[in-house]
């Protein structure tokens, strides 16, 4: 035992001494769609977290289905990841294009591994400290397996090389991905296929050029993105409709659970709209289903309207939205905060609404479990924002704790309650706000719900006194709820007096951020919003209180955090903005370098 | 059995004279002949002089949105496929906001009654235009008589897929509490676009201008369209507006085609988290 420990450790210390001791690395790889960018790298990112490591991945990837240039980023590290850094060690390139893109991301020492095809040579100022291999990974496949597609799988082969990653684990996730879908001769010609990538990349490669990883014992976690992440929670909290629109990046949400729900007994539905959409979870909740809708940009616009019928109605319903870039269409395909006051104040009227903002895979299947619990609690639509950052891109989370999920329905009666009850009234004024709730179809409840100012009983009511007490029970809900939704979490060093506030999937690059001016002898912390509103005060109000320096992260032009904290807390401290609205999230290296420079470092 | 006025749980406060009362009026008639439970019924309505009903009539419940109807009733559809859905909007609310839903609603063929209160003006906002006004109507949004051809309910459930397609008028409230009826009974969206004058807005298709314009098919309503080119020649080629049932036919409703659970009402399932099959799905994501 203690042979074979003193044999690793000598390995260790001849790589360290290699400069080989990779404990971080990324892989881009880059092409046009329709090249099969999306599938290589999902297929790299399983085999990394196979490998026991870590990882995080980026689509930058255009809004059409072939043609225009894409890049997939999958980051694997030793650490927890959630996004991506500021350079590429690998660039695996199908086209000179890609090459010409990125060559300047490529980190000293990278390697890039391109199709040779067409492919001339580069300029030795390009080159400079970068290794280049080419290799005929179209004609390769072309040739030896009929089709071009097995470029892919002979790439992959070659970064199993490269990367010294286990052949046993990509052969198992081959046979994962074909065996059942396309049967046996297509596992075997995709195994060829990477045994073929592994041999050329031992021809071409030299051993110093490697990267290798060392493989970790491979603990129980799950491999997914925030959209599977929020369909799984829904399934889990008992989710029995799902209503929606096709949109990007919320879709993959639905056609999740399209394929899970019905053998859970649910049913989900593509209606002509997003108005009909949210409208027919609201109908169905009003029935007792818990239901559920998911959007972005412009379909969350078409919601508004019944978003304030479910606050007018108190009728409980999730909706998922994954933000996306805007205005109007934007970019359907990019990340961005643009919608964060849109949930908040949005729609007409005022009416109790709950935000939540998960920040890690783990947060997206807990908020949604937690987001359907809150909407029965108070009654009223809560929302789970997200971005398409966390939605659409893999991590690795630990295993989800199905065990300790717990289903609270509020003040829902059963035909046994409700029989007992004399005058049953629908909306009646309560201490907390919330009313007991009767479903149609039990006896003794009759009652009409009404999107107009209404009784207790929900008839149309314009009395003036009826309207204020109405409007104030309504709106109490939030003061109840404000004590039961996910609360701020700090990370870093709570002495630190540079504070950064943020939400959502600037989690991960804030985090690295603070761990780089940490090696500076910069010490931070962070105030993670988990959920946006109720807005949580106190803590905040806590937290500035403790800093000296306050940055607010945001990918939006407006800095609408930072509107939002400001119209919420009293402080004198000035907050200090960093945005950021280009088409991808954050690099750490802009937010560290940025507070840098506005602390005069 | 029960009476007709155990519907009845309001007196209405529509204009004197209005469409609406002889609407309500078959509405509790039908809903009596058919047995119906309140507690097992559930009116849903539009924005719009109709959708009051709700005030009126006993039930449960859904005043929404202006358009919104169709989902809602879908959605309650799909949650107990056990309740009584009778829908309720007006031509505003049905033919041009709510345009989209309805047909979509028709080629699903969601089991649910959808009257149509077509009084031909939007008359809660005193007396616009609506998408039935004639050619040339003079209303407070066209002082100068209006420049679009108006459409046409039925016709278009026709091409959009309608299973049960129907006209009825306010004036004969016992030939639309039979229409309501066998609406109720089709399995399958049924509607039933009623002919109601707005006594207040409307100065030009009264009971009288109606009365001299439609053409009653059958009185007893025994008998059964299914020629689909029929109900089109009905529609298009005579002088006069038909009313009755002017075609039906049997489909699949969309209830029995998506629902998984048949036993009980998907809202009234108990929830439980399954760990052990969500534990199972989740060895995808290894």
């Amino acid at each position: 035992m203690r042979n074979i420990q003193k044999v690793r450790s000598d390995i260790l210390q001849d790589m360290r001494k290699a400069k080989k001791m990779i404990d971080d690395l990324s892989v881009m790889i880059a092409g046009k769609a329709g090249d099969g960018v999306l599938f290589t790298g999902n297929v790299l990112a399983k085999a990394f977290k196979r490998q026991g490591w870590e990882v995080a991945t980026c689509r930058d990837f255009p809004s059409n289905i072939r043609g225009e240039a894409t890049n997939y980023t999958v980051r694997t590290s030793l650490n927890q990841v959630h996004g991506r850094r500021d350079t590429v060690d690998v660039l695996l390139a199908f086209d000179c294009e890609a090459i010409l893109r990125h060559v300047r991301d490529i980190a000293e020492g990278g390697v890039v591994l391109c199709d040779g095809e067409g492919v001339g040579e580069m300029a030795e100022s390009l080159r400079k400290g970068k290794t280049f291999h080419r290799s005929l990974l179209k004609k390769l496949a072309r040739e030896n397996f009929g089709h071009e597609i097995y470029k892919n799988m002979i790439a992959l082969g070659a970064l199993t090389y490269l990367l010294n990653l286990d052949p046993q684990i990509l052969k198992r996730i081959i046979e994962e991905t074909f065996l059942e879908k396309k049967g046996k001769e297509i596992v075997e010609k995709n195994t060829q296929a990477l045994s073929l990538g592994w041999k050329e990349a031992k021809e071409i490669i030299k051993d110093k050029e490697r990267h290798p990883l060392i493989k970790q014992r491979d603990k129980a976690r799950l491999i997914l993105t925030g959209d599977e992440a929020i369909a799984l929670g829904a399934l889990a909290a008992g989710c029995r409709l799902f209503a929606a629109y096709p949109i990007c990046p919320a879709t993959e949400i639905w056609q999740w659970l399209a394929f899970h729900l019905p053998s859970f007994k649910g049913t989900v539905v593509q209606t002509e709209d997003e108005l009909a959409a949210l409208n027919m979870a609201i109908g169905a909740s009003f029935c007792g289903v818990r239901a559920m809708t998911a959007t972005s940009g412009p379909g969350a616009s078409l919601m508004m309207e019944a978003f304030s019928l479910a606050g007018m109605a108190e009728i409980p319903v999730v909706i998922a939205q994954v933000q996306r870039l805007g205005p109007a269409t934007g970019i359907p395909t990019k990340s961005q905060q643009g919608d964060i006051l849109q949930w908040i104040f949005g729609s007409h009227g005022e009416f109790p609404r709950i935000v939540l903002a998960p920040g890690t895979i783990e947060e997206c299947f807990e908020f949604t479990i937690e987001a359907f619990n809150l909407a029965e609690k108070f009654q009223c639509p809560a929302v789970l924002l997200t971005e398409e950052d966390i939605a659409q891109n893999l991590r690795t989370s630990k295993d989800f704790n199905l065990q300790k999920i717990v289903i609270d329905r509020g003040k829902l009666l059963n035909q046994k309650e409700l029989l007992q009850i004399k005058n049953f009234k629908r909306y009646e004024f309560t201490a907390d706000g919330v009313s007991p709730r009767a479903l149609p179809g039990m006896k003794n409840g009759l009652h009409l719900v009404e999107g107009n100012e209404h009784n207790e009983r929900g008839y149309r009511d314009e009395d003036p006194l009826n309207r204020v007490l109405m409007m104030e029970k309504r709106m109490r809900k939030l003061r109840a709820a404000s004590q039961d939704v996910p609360s701020p979490r700090i990370w870093g060093d709570r002495k630190a007096k540079i504070g950064i506030i943020g939400a959502g999937s600037t989690l991960g690059p804030i985090l690295e951020a603070m761990a780089e001016l940490g090696q500076k002898k910069m010490k931070s912390k962070f105030l993670q919003l988990r959920t946006l509103w109720p807005f949580p005060k106190r803590q905040a109000e806590n937290f500035m209180a403790s800093c000296q320096e306050v940055f607010i992260i945001e990918n939006n032009y407006t800095g609408q955090l930072s509107h939002l904290l400001k119209s919420q807390i009293q402080t004198s401290l000035r907050v200090k903005n960093i945005l950021k609205y280009s088409t991808l999230p954050f690099m750490p290296g802009e937010i560290s370098t940025q507070i840098q420079g506005m602390l005069g470092w | 059995m029960v009476n007709k006025e155990d519907f009845h749980l309001e007196d209405p406060t529509w204009c004197p004279g209005c469409g609406l009362y002889g609407i309500f009026d078959a509405l509790k008639r039908a809903a009596a002949s058919l047995n119906l439970e309140p507690e097992q019924t559930v009116v849903i309505t539009g924005i719009g002089c109709h959708g009051r009903v709700n005030n009126y009539f006993k039930s449960y419940g859904f005043h929404g949105l202006h358009g919104r109807v169709l989902p809602v009733a879908t959605g309650v559809r799909l949650a107990n496929p056990g309740l009584t859905v009778i829908s309720v909007s007006g031509d505003g609310d049905a033919y041009s906001i709510g345009q989209g839903h309805f047909i979509h609603a028709l080629r699903r063929n969601v089991r649910l009654v959808y009257l149509v209160v077509n009084n031909q003006v939007y008359a809660l906002t005193e007396g616009q235009v609506s998408p039935t006004s004639p050619f040339g109507f003079v209303s407070a949004s066209t002082p100068y008589g209006s420049k679009e051809f108006p459409l046409d309910g039925p016709t278009l459930a026709l091409a959009a897929g309608g299973t049960f397609i129907a006209r009825g008028f306010s004036g004969e409230v016992a030939h639309l509490a039979k229409l309501i009826e066998k609406a109720v009974n089709h399995r399958g969206f049924s509607l039933i676009d009623i002919l109601s004058p707005c006594v207040t807005h409307n100065k030009a298709n009264t009971y009288d201008w109606y009365k001299g314009h439609i053409d009653k098919l059958d009185e007893d309503l025994s008998s059964n369209p299914q020629d689909k080119m029929e109900a089109w020649k009905r529609l298009q080629g005579s002088e006069k507006i038909p009313i009755g049932l002017l075609y039906q036919e049997q489909k699949p409703t969309f209830e029995e085609l998506v629902l998984a659970e048949k036993e009980k009402p998907l809202g009234l399932v108990p929830l439980e988290v399954e760990v052990s099959r969500i534990k199972k799905i989740m060895e995808k994501f290894q």
